[in-house]
């Protein structure tokens, strides 16, 4: 059999199925990132709030959650979070049917919280790194805290966030390979299937490989011109 | 024999199934997942090991001005820093196998145990990482240093060896930290290739007993254990190589 | 008319260091007040305690005869009373600072227009006309839409001060205005300032610059580890010191 028979977008070959599997890729990169960014904005305010106890539960999660292998992570939603869902649901709404919570948003869900704990820290930085004066100088003037916050502070922590953010959107991207184990049919599930059943594990593999490298490229591409875009009113060194 | 079984008849003791955590399992489980922990070290030392002469080559031929080499290097970076570590285990064990080629040759013993398959692709994943690291570093050196030292008669390896290697060192120290830690959280993909390593322990354990929580719990102690240990590593290395940005007191 | 500004035994301590010790000090309308003295003499922490910047530990504060509001937060740590006062207060009381602070995201009319735009919430059209004016008075229309950090200290100093003036402020306090800048940028500044002097502003000021002082100052301030030394005309202060420590300080911050 040859490679683009292998590849091709009929019944017999793969093509279709790998380009639908880059899309659920996608997909559940996006759900997760945006999840991670909630959770982000939500873990930034209790790690740099003054209560101890909030500051502590910050820094659990994000300590814990980089501390640990993603593939473990995943597992733990795999096989826990329907049952804690039912449980929760039993306990707060006496509900006792059992039901099966979607596994695209349990994925999303588990991703989304690992990238949540990078995006954590590179908010947080972005916030420390913006200078002092700068709010000085808005008080100076009368602003008032919500005034700070979203015309001063909110802006200037975005350019900062920004190439942090563009990491670790690298980053969950490539995480996405690992929800195969949950037999979402992203990239990485649909080589394998393919790879089974036609015994050429090579090429699959190695077309998986230049699907996620191409999703990367072209991230990398519209990361920069963000930058740019965004970096207007900074010198370049 | 007495101590073990001493040690399971405390764990009877322990509230089970019927808490909100079973600690009766866990207590149980914990023996066989720290019997993972040898493997996941041993993973993570050679591969960091190999991996950083490897590092070091690469970064050295994406410094060099051949431009066969250096775009070799920039390819190979290219290539495991963008696409997932999963992919790259899965094609080097089930991938390559499926030549007779490879099959026939000197390497097949090594690519058929999934355990040498497992430190090959670690070992080639942080090779690209590292020499990212390596090259930041060195390129962080500042120009003035340099000249200062071409000033004082250096060059050649003695420029390199005493005033380069060593402020890049320093430099790239944190970053490669990051990585050791990325290591060791990368072992667990291994465990997909059937190596039982922590993560492969507790996957086996939750399928069986289906307590995800708790042995999720002791499996993900024993990383944050082993990372702790290296950031505790990286510290005293920095400690140690950069007096000069010790704070006072 | 009450007087425009009023500081009563203000004190300020970091800890267990006590930076301001029990200064009082009075500035009428139009009165160009110099605060002298060497560095570590407590003679920026006066001036942020004016504005709030830094919360005094005790005195009072009045601004055209109003009193800054103080209370006690739970541990017993002064803290201002009312916020809305103090977001108020503040818009009459403009700071320009030693390393300007302009905001890096905004152009330069923007950093100027923001306050008057978003805190006085004057209509936008207005405000970008009385921006322009200002720009103009401080000589640097022509970098209004340039971002700060395409322009050199000195003119990103005028920008401030044109951000200052434009909350129309009824007292302007500067904090070492020229200490960032280099020596050849020092004049541009200065000149900008001395023409707001001669239009008859209130102005409180924090300066190296000996010359500035004697030529435009109504008054200055010898301040001394927390405490005011002396305080006079610049003629009594610059030509007959009376305490040992102004003499040392003059003799040493004179010559050049």
């Amino acid at each position: 059999m040859d490679i683009l028979a292998l590849l091709a977008f009929d019944d017999t070959g793969w093509g279709d199925e790998m380009l639908m599997g880059m899309v659920i890729t996608l997909l559940v990169s996006v759900s997760a990132m945006a999840i991670g960014l909630v959770f982000s904005v939500f873990a930034t305010m209790s790690k740099l709030s003054n209560n101890v106890f909030s500051r502590v539960l910050g820094n659990t999660y994000t300590t814990v959650v980089r501390g640990i292998p993603e593939l473990l992570v995943i597992y733990l939603f795999f096989f826990g979070f329907n049952n804690a869902l039912m449980a929760a649901a039993k306990s707060l709404f006496n509900y006792h049917e059992y039901f099966e919570f979607p596994v695209f948003l349990t994925a999303a869900i588990a991703v989304g919280i690992i990238s949540g704990a990078y995006s954590t820290e590179v908010i947080r930085g972005s916030f420390l790194a913006v200078p002092k004066g700068q709010i000085e100088a808005a008080k100076s003037v009368g602003m008032s805290k919500f005034q700070i916050f979203h015309r001063i502070l909110v802006p200037q922590v975005m350019r900062y966030a920004l190439p942090g953010l563009g990491n670790v959107w690298q980053l969950t991207l490539k995480d996405t390979a690992l929800i195969s184990v949950m037999a979402i049919a992203e990239i990485m599930r649909t080589a394998q299937i393919a790879a089974g059943n036609t015994k050429e594990p090579f090429v699959f593999y190695i077309f998986a490989a230049i699907l996620y490298l191409t999703l990367t490229t072209v991230s990398t591409h519209a990361l920069n011109s963000a930058e740019n875009w965004a970096n207007k009113g900074v010198r370049r060194a | 024999m007495t101590i073990s079984s001493g040690y399971f008849q405390m764990c009877e003791g322990l509230p089970g199934r019927e808490g909100w955590l079973n600690f009766n399992l866990m207590c149980e489980k914990l023996p066989d997942l720290l019997k993972g922990v040898p493997l996941t070290i041993e993973l993570v030392s050679i591969s960091l090991f190999i991996g950083l002469f490897l590092a070091l080559g690469i970064a050295m031929m994406r410094l060099s001005n051949n431009r066969v080499l250096n775009g070799f290097a920039r390819g190979y970076v290219f290539y495991f820093r963008g696409s997932p570590l999963l992919v790259q285990v899965f094609l080097l064990y089930y991938g390559f196998g499926q030549f007779e080629f490879v099959q026939q040759s000197f390497l097949w013993p090594f690519l058929k145990e999934a355990y040498w398959c497992g430190i090959l692709a670690l070992t080639l994943n942080t090779g690209a990482y590292t020499a990212e690291i390596i090259r930041g570093g060195l390129q962080s050196v500042p120009f003035g240093q340099i000249e200062s030292a071409r000033a004082m008669g250096m060059s050649g390896l003695l420029l390199y060896r005493r005033i380069i290697f060593p402020i890049a060192f320093r430099q790239a120290l944190p970053a490669y930290g990051n990585e050791m830690i990325l290591m060791v959280k990368g072992t667990s993909l291994v465990s997909i290739i059937t190596l039982m390593e922590i993560t492969g322990i507790a996957k086996q354990i939750i399928a069986k007993y289906w307590t995800p929580v708790e042995i999720f719990l002791i499996a993900g102690l024993l990383y944050l254990i082993l990372n702790f240990l290296v950031t505790q590593l990286v510290k005293y290395l920095e400690i140690k190589f950069t007096p000069y940005l010790r704070h006072p007191k | 008319m009450a007087n425009a500004l009023e500081i009563k035994h203000l004190v300020k301590s970091f800890g267990d260091l006590e930076v301001i010790k029990d200064v009082s000090l009075t500035a009428d309308q139009g009165d160009v007040i110099c605060i002298i003295g060497s560095s570590g003499s407590g003679k920026s922490t006066l001036l942020r305690c004016i504005n709030l910047l830094e919360t005094p530990n005790s005195g009072e504060v009045l601004v055209n005869g109003e009193l800054i509001k103080m209370s006690l937060d739970k541990k017993g740590q002064p803290q201002p009373g009312d916020h809305l006062q103090v977001d108020r207060i503040r818009t009459k009381l403009a700071m320009v600072f030693q390393d300007f602070n302009l905001w890096s995201h905004m152009t330069v009319l923007q950093n100027v227009i923001e306050a008057p735009v978003h805190v006085q919430k004057i209509n936008k059209i207005e405000a970008t006309k009385c921006g322009l004016e200002l720009l103009t008075k401080v000589g640097i229309t022509e970098k209004a839409d340039d971002y700060p950090s395409s322009l050199s200290g000195g003119q990103q100093q005028r920008v401030a001060i044109a951000r200052a003036l434009a909350v129309n402020p009824d007292i302007l306090l500067f904090d070492e205005p020229t200490s960032s800048l280099d020596p050849e940028l020092v004049g541009e500044v200065l000149k900008v300032m001395k023409s707001l002097a001669g239009e008859g502003r209130t102005m409180i000021v924090v300066t190296h610059e000996m010359g500035f002082a004697r030529e435009v100052a109504s008054k200055v301030v010898f301040l001394h580890n927390g405490r005011i030394e002396e305080q006079g005309a610049p003629s009594e202060i610059f030509n007959s010191p009376k305490s040992e420590r102004l003499k040392q300080f003059l003799a040493s911050n004179l010559e050049g």
